[in-house]
């Protein structure tokens, strides 16, 4: 039993990490219509990024915020360069999502040469252990949790309470409607890839601390949950997909304690899969517009 | 020239022109975009594999651990590999192929090749895991002596290629494939002129997986192993690549893709000494070779080398 | 083409269909007579085309019944009503870009040997037969209405009005007893405007029925033998245009000139 419940504190970590990822890809889907595939790569190459400052002796901490910034501009970058100029030349959903798998071939085999096939991990004490009944968490681990809430507040503050903010949930509602209400799609869509590639980068980082140790191989991985948890929650929908987190989070340790760590993807693409046989607009319904849940 | 060279060659053409002729009949003609095409060579594979091998109990073999060992005779094996490509698609397809808008599709196709790979991966006792299924026999291998075997097995993956080419030939260019060229074109439209999507693609997905499954019986009674590190996901990448390239939505453009990509490419830097850089960087740069040919077809010539022709009928005016 | 009888050849009773909290059709009841030309009219957001997407079941109703040519085809999908003869066009261009323009017709055919896997698989012997009696009737139509030279351009290159041309022979293919059409006419240029209301004019005396949304009062006042009106997701009259101009609410809600 108390095996569960440690697996239940697991799961806060899980949920908190997912949580900023899934975000992030849900909003550039949401905003741009743009399912992302090169998100795992984004995410891998910034955890990278703060492994080369760690190895100099930076703290980790601050390569979260570097990996956070490494992810925005090439976020940003990459839209500018690739993604939107196909989408300006008119190419359809499908081939966008080619593209993206492309792009994501490509980052994977560009890095490999340079960080090698073999995994490695951050030099960064975990800290001491924090006891709560039978859940042990380090504080890293709660560190992590604690990164997650602000970040979900800093959105949820975005979202409701910016002129920024509104803009995005109008263009992502209905982006015509939204140009010719004056809202400048294009600045919108700039903010929007650099926000969501800043939580790419911040999770990438976060993701490779929860972790032993990562390496290239790990970004189909993630991909396969945060997908998970966003299609969970419904498409475009970032509060959905904070709660989506929240349900892989949590079943995915669950099930690692019950059956076997290995199989985590599998469970998560097994949630996948009955989402969209059961109910593909996911928890919170309506496909592009972004109301807050209740 | 050597003739093992040539024979190799030979052999990995005529498998990946199969390939590309049904991902082309699955992608370019029905517009169903297929990210687990691998997993269907895989499974048919697997089961030519398992069909012919002896037991894992047997002598030589019991480094192993792996369902089935029927040990059956040539060409059993290859025809259970077909028509297990063929029902793999059932499930697989009637999962993903009826409600779900075309990007959640291939989405969920791309997440099922990784999760397979994973599953068998870590299932050790089902198909021996990472290690995968070694010593595999070579069909009617004690017909011939070793030095005329390859020319034996280059005939026969002539044969198959052969009698592939004519079905994807009678397909595309009958009122059948014009029914698939127009539902890729506008799906709701085809149903308001009485066409039925699912059915149709279904009917593809499980063609394509049939003929899927037959190259890699092919494949694996050749290379005489099959194991997860072969059809990891981006080798559907490849292929993709090879029919955007060669041309979508006809055989030539197939074939022609086969040969430009998988076949051409592979080949010509094959040549570049793999002692440059870093261990492993001419496989990495090939990839990102790969992606670039993509997104580079992609934009300037999306209909490929070789176009789809259009088609004019006789006594047309002119 | 045709059934004569006294029977409606579409009653459709207390259709809704509700998505997303709105009613897009709340509770319409239309019966359309054979062998005549139905409008239906209304301003913008009156539920037209949902109500007509409806009918040709590309999108589900909530509640309500359909009943065509005697049978109820309420749960039949799309491409079923199609086989039946209940054939639909739609407001946006919808042609088969990449298929020409032969073949888009060549397409709606339904009796076709080598239109199924099987046929295929056949050869071509086995099926040519049929093609060829079908690019006959294909080109028959095709000159009716003066496309014969644009048989092998693809239909994706054609002007608005070519494409709509395209739309209303490809439903003639299959035969229908019934035409929807959502708005045959707009985006359409004038001159070919004529050359269609000629059609369906040719069309009606054939025995054909059609139902069809149209924006431009003058041309249904010519068309149409009945119009039904619809605002706001229901039937707010319906009857000749002449009688319907006597009907102040009409009037006022949406009749000008």
């Amino acid at each position: 039993m108390s095996l569960f419940v440690a697996a239940f504190g697991f799961g806060l970590v899980s949920m908190s990490v997912i949580a900023i990822a899934a975000v992030g890809f849900t909003m550039q889907f949401g905003i741009t219509n743009m399912i992302n595939l090169a998100y795992g790569e984004v995410m891998i190459s910034s955890a990278y990024v703060a492994y080369y400052l760690n190895k100099a002796g930076i703290s980790i901490w601050i390569g979260m915020v570097v990996g956070a910034l490494f992810g925005a501009a090439f976020s940003f970058l990459l839209n500018r360069i690739v993604y939107a100029p196909f989408q300006r030349k008119g190419t359809s959903y499908l081939g966008m999502v080619i593209v993206s798998l492309a792009i994501s071939l490509m980052m994977a085999n560009l890095l490999l040469p340079i960080v090698g096939y073999y995994s490695v991990s951050y030099q960064e004490g975990t800290g001491g252990l924090i006891r709560l009944g039978a859940i042990i968490l380090t504080t890293n681990q709660i560190l992590i949790i604690g990164i997650a809430v602000v970040v979900m507040l800093l959105i949820h503050g975005l979202l409701k309470y910016t002129r920024l903010g509104k803009a995005m949930r109008a263009t992502s509602a209905n982006p015509t409607l939204a140009r010719n209400c004056g809202i400048p799609t294009q600045r919108v869509v700039d903010a929007v890839w650099l926000i969501t590639g800043a939580l790419c980068g911040l999770a990438g980082v976060v993701a490779a601390l929860n972790s032993d140790s990562f390496a290239i191989a790990n970004g189909a991985a993630f991909l396969i949950t945060i997908l998970a948890a966003a299609v969970l929650g419904g498409a475009g929908q970032p509060y959905g997909a904070m709660i989506g987190a929240v349900l892989i989070g949590l079943i995915t340790e669950l099930s690692a304690a019950a059956w076997s760590p290995e199989y985590k993807e599998v469970v998560a693409f097994g949630v996948l899969v009955l989402v969209m046989v059961l109910r593909p607009q996911g928890l919170l319904a309506k496909r592009g517009a972004m109301a807050a849940a209740g | 020239m050597n003739s093992y060279y040539a024979i190799n060659l030979l052999i990995y053409a005529g498998v990946d022109i199969i390939a590309c002729l049904a991902l082309n009949l699955q992608f370019g003609v029905a517009g169903i975009v297929n990210f687990s095409f691998i997993v269907f060579q895989a499974v048919g594979a697997y089961t030519a594999a398992v069909l012919s091998m002896p037991p894992d109990t047997a002598p030589d073999y019991s480094f192993q651990i792996y369902v089935g060992g029927l040990q059956l005779p040539f060409p059993i094996p290859w025809i259970g590999g077909a028509i297990a490509g063929g029902l793999l698609a059932v499930p697989v397809g009637f999962v993903v192929l009826r409600k779900l808008r075309s990007d959640y599709q291939a989405i969920a196709l791309l997440v099922l090749s990784v999760i397979a790979n994973t599953v068998i991966t870590n299932a050790r006792p089902f198909l021996n895991g990472a290690a995968g299924l070694a010593l595999v026999p070579a069909p009617l291998a004690d017909l011939f002596d070793p030095a005329t075997y390859g020319y034996f097995y280059v005939g026969l993956t002539a044969v198959c290629t052969a009698l592939v080419a004519l079905v994807a030939f009678r397909i595309v260019n009958s009122p059948y494939g014009r029914t698939l060229r127009a539902m890729r074109e506008h799906e709701v439209a085809a149903t308001a002129i009485g066409k039925n999507p699912v059915a149709l693609k279904m009917t593809i997905f499980i063609v394509g997986g049939v003929i899927a499954g037959l190259s890699g019986g092919i494949l694996t009674g050749y290379i005489t192993f099959w194991a997860p590190s072969v059809w990891l996901y981006p080798e559907t990448i490849i292929l993709f690549a090879a029919v955007i390239v060669g041309g979508r939505g006809n055989n030539l453009g197939a074939v022609l893709g086969a040969l430009l990509v998988p076949v051409g490419f592979e080949e010509v830097t094959r040549f570049i000494p793999s002692s440059i850089g870093p261990p492993g960087l001419i496989p990495a740069l090939q990839w990102v070779a790969i992606g670039l040919l993509i997104i580079g077809f992609l934009w300037f010539r999306p209909e490929g080398v070789r176009p789809e022709p259009r088609r004019v009928f006789e006594g047309a005016p002119d | 083409m045709t059934s004569r009888s006294d029977q409606p050849m579409l009653v459709a009773t207390d259709i809704h269909r509700h998505f997303e909290g709105m009613h897009a059709v709340d509770g319409v009841t239309i019966e359309v007579a054979p062998g005549k030309i139905t409008g239906l009219i209304g301003p913008n957001g009156a539920g037209k085309s949902t109500f007509m997407a409806v009918l040709a079941g590309t999108l589900p109703s909530t509640s309500g019944t359909i009943v065509f040519d005697g049978k109820d085809i309420t749960r039949l999908p799309a491409y079923r009503r199609a086989r039946l003869g209940l054939v639909r066009t739609f407001q946006l261009p919808s042609e088969f870009a990449r298929l020409t323009v032969l073949e888009n017709l060549l397409v709606a055919a339904q009796h076709n040997r080598g239109d199924s896997l099987f046929g295929a698989l056949m050869g071509k012997r086995y099926w040519i037969e049929d093609e060829r009696k079908l690019v006959q009737q294909a080109r028959t139509l095709l000159k009716r209405f003066g496309m014969t030279a644009k048989e092998s351009d693809y239909a994706g290159t054609m002007s608005g009005g070519q494409k709509r041309l395209i739309e209303i022979m490809r439903a003639l293919m299959l035969q229908p007893r019934l035409l929807l059409l959502d708005e045959p006419m707009s985006g359409v240029h004038p001159k070919i405007v004529q050359e269609i209301q000629y059609y369906l004019q040719d069309l009606r005396h054939e025995g054909l029925t059609i139902l069809m949304v149209e924006h431009e009062l003058h041309m249904v006042e010519r068309l149409c033998d009945t119009v039904v009106v619809m605002a706001q997701g229901k039937v707010i009259g319906s009857g000749t245009m002449s009688s319907l101009r006597k009907q102040q609410e009409i009037v006022d809600a949406y009749l000008v000139g």
